[in-house]
């Protein structure tokens, strides 16, 4: 009961035991922001020498040749949209059914297991998945193939944030739009998604930022192509995949390319990030 | 003095008096012509627990009804019924009748939507929908009438002038209503609801989270409004339910105990629960 505390006390053991918990702690970020860093900086470095107009005007070059990657951005950005409307529509409508009209019964347990299942699950199994159903039968690889692989990924990601997002909604919300005589599906399409939508929204950014780097599910499906093409039958050059082959080629232009492609990938991906914290922290305050 | 602490108070109550499962009870009636809302030997349940028991009760055409009651003893439940919200929940059933206008809710064939546009309800939180002021006005509206823009401005004028708020919002109707105090919050929900012109209102406890101005003119608002609505509010504050109602129904353990004119209960109360309630001396 005095105030001495020796350092093989109770109370000093207990404050060693903090300080060192405190200290392993804080070297655990900073070995994870050491690596972030030197990832960042080394893109910054060889990527931003390969930054030039012709990056964002000219298609993917034979080797040898000047170019550029506009089919490549352009044709993630279709892939990705695609993907992001598929998944959009499927994850709002699966996690608006989770929240509101499901009434935790098995079916509704399974579903939700799954989806979990989902959002961890290895991308390259979804790649593999997505060859048997829509590359094998139609013989080709194509954009549908991959969009449709990538919009597996996000789907999952937009479920559960529209579900979360709808179980924070107040009863109360639900009972004054239904009190007013409003059905329920009109209830939930001009009163919760509303209210939701900053949620939602923040989901979908995230989906799409995770799939936007996605490489493997992509070889599988959509595969690339040299040449400009929205055709959706026909493989579509991509981002991640020309990076793969650009940076695995002999072809110092090639490579050079792939940095710039990636430093891009990586400003994309940080940016939206960025947005969504952005956006949470408004939403927080009003 | 206090053996009942640490006990939900109405059930200590019970406990008093052993042996008393049937209450006293004094139920005035009033005629045909004059109710609105006739509910008849209702029983209600949340899943096997019964909350209510035979309760049977009129709500007046153009009058106030005010419903009181210690905590717990279903003077909710009660209002919620009316307007069958209670069947969002599945689990919660009400067997008996509430007749409205000659028709009982309760039957399967009831369109829900249909009801509750007639019956409209303002709950204890206030929920204003994420638009602008406008718009949550003219919500309901829209659902049930095509009325042209002047028109639907009109109504929305209509209802922000019955419900007290006009003065206050009418040069920012565009903007979010949830930028609102939580008085006017709650006066812009009553509003919503006179705005699709319902021939009943439920008010469920509407001031229990507002502070003594906002809450005098929202009772303001509901003599008002009782002009052309027939009205049922519960209430937990006494004082409030002596101003603003007609008739008060007493209720006790998820039964009806006392109902009559609202003078009437408070100066003569007949039965000796009612009594001790408006007394203060329990609940």
């Amino acid at each position: 009961m005095s105030g001495f505390t020796g350092i093989f006390d109770r109370r000093g053991r207990r404050r060693l035991a903090n300080a060192t918990f405190v200290i392993v702690c804080t070297l655990a970020t900073v070995v994870a922001l050491v690596v972030l860093a030197i990832i960042l900086a080394s893109l910054l470095r060889k990527g931003i020498g390969g930054l030039d107009l012709a990056v964002f005007t000219e298609d993917t070059p034979p080797p040898g040749a000047p170019g550029g990657l506009r089919n490549a951005l352009l044709g993630s950005l279709f892939l990705c949209s695609a993907a992001m409307t598929i998944a959009v529509t499927v994850g709002m409508l699966a996690g608006t059914w989770l929240a509101e009209y499901s009434t935790d019964n098995w079916y509704a347990k399974t579903v939700r297991f799954i989806n979990d299942v989902l959002l961890s699950a290895p991308s390259i199994l979804v790649g593999l998945f997505v060859y048997v159903i829509a590359v094998r039968p139609l013989h080709s690889f194509s954009a549908l193939a991959g969009a449709l692989a990538l919009a597996l990924i996000a789907a999952p990601i937009v479920t559960r944030a529209t579900e979360d997002v709808l179980r924070l909604q107040p009863r109360a919300l639900r009972e004054a739009g239904a009190g007013l005589g409003t059905p329920i599906w009109i209830t939930i399409r001009r009163i919760l998604w509303k209210a939701s939508a900053g949620g939602i929204i923040t989901g979908a950014l995230l989906a799409f930022a995770r799939i936007s780097g996605e490489t493997a599910p992509l070889l599988f499906t959509s595969l690339n192509n040299q040449f400009f093409s929205l055709n959706l039958l026909k493989p579509i050059a991509n981002l991640p995949v020309t990076i793969f082959s650009f940076a695995l080629s002999p072809y110092e232009d090639w490579q050079r390319l792939a940095w710039a492609g990636s430093l891009l990938i990586a400003f994309t991906v940080l940016s939206i990030n960025t947005l969504v914290r952005i956006l949470a922290s408004k939403r927080r305050r009003t | 003095m206090n053996d009942f602490a640490g006990k939900p108070f109405a059930e200590a109550y019970v406990a008093q008096q052993p042996g008393t499962n049937e209450f006293e009870q004094f139920v005035e009636t009033i005629p045909p012509e004059s109710t609105k809302v006739d509910i008849r030997g209702l029983d209600f349940f949340y899943m096997r627990n019964q909350a209510l028991y035979s309760v049977s009760l009129p709500v007046a055409q153009n009058a106030v009804t005010a419903i009181v009651g210690p905590s717990g003893c279903g003077k909710s439940t009660l209002l919620r019924v009316i307007n069958r919200i209670y069947a969002l929940y599945p689990g919660q059933r009400a067997e008996g009748q509430v007749m409205l206008d000659g028709q009982n809710i309760l039957d399967r064939s009831t369109d829900l939507p249909w009801l509750r546009s007639r019956v409209g309800m303002v709950f204890q939180q206030s929920t204003p929908f994420p638009m602008s002021i406008y718009d949550n006005v003219a919500f309901g509206v829209r659902l049930y009438e095509n009325l042209h823009k002047a028109e639907l401005s009109a109504r929305v004028e209509e209802s922000l002038r019955r419900s007290a708020l006009w003065e206050e919002v009418k040069d920012k109707l565009e903007t979010s209503a949830l930028g609102l105090s939580g008085g006017q919050q709650q006066r812009l929900c009553v509003a919503r609801s006179v705005a699709v012109r319902p021939e009943v209102l439920l008010l469920d406890e509407p001031a229990s989270a507002l502070d003594p101005i906002s809450t005098a003119k929202l009772e303001e608002t509901i003599v008002e409004l009782k002009r052309d609505i027939s009205i049922a509010i519960v209430t937990h504050n006494l004082q409030q339910a002596a101003r603003v109602s007609d008739h008060t129904a007493f209720m006790f353990l998820g039964r009806l105990i006392e109902y009559g004119s609202t003078e009437r209960v408070f100066n003569n109360p007949r039965t000796s629960k009612a009594a001790d309630y408006v007394t203060g001396r329990f609940g």
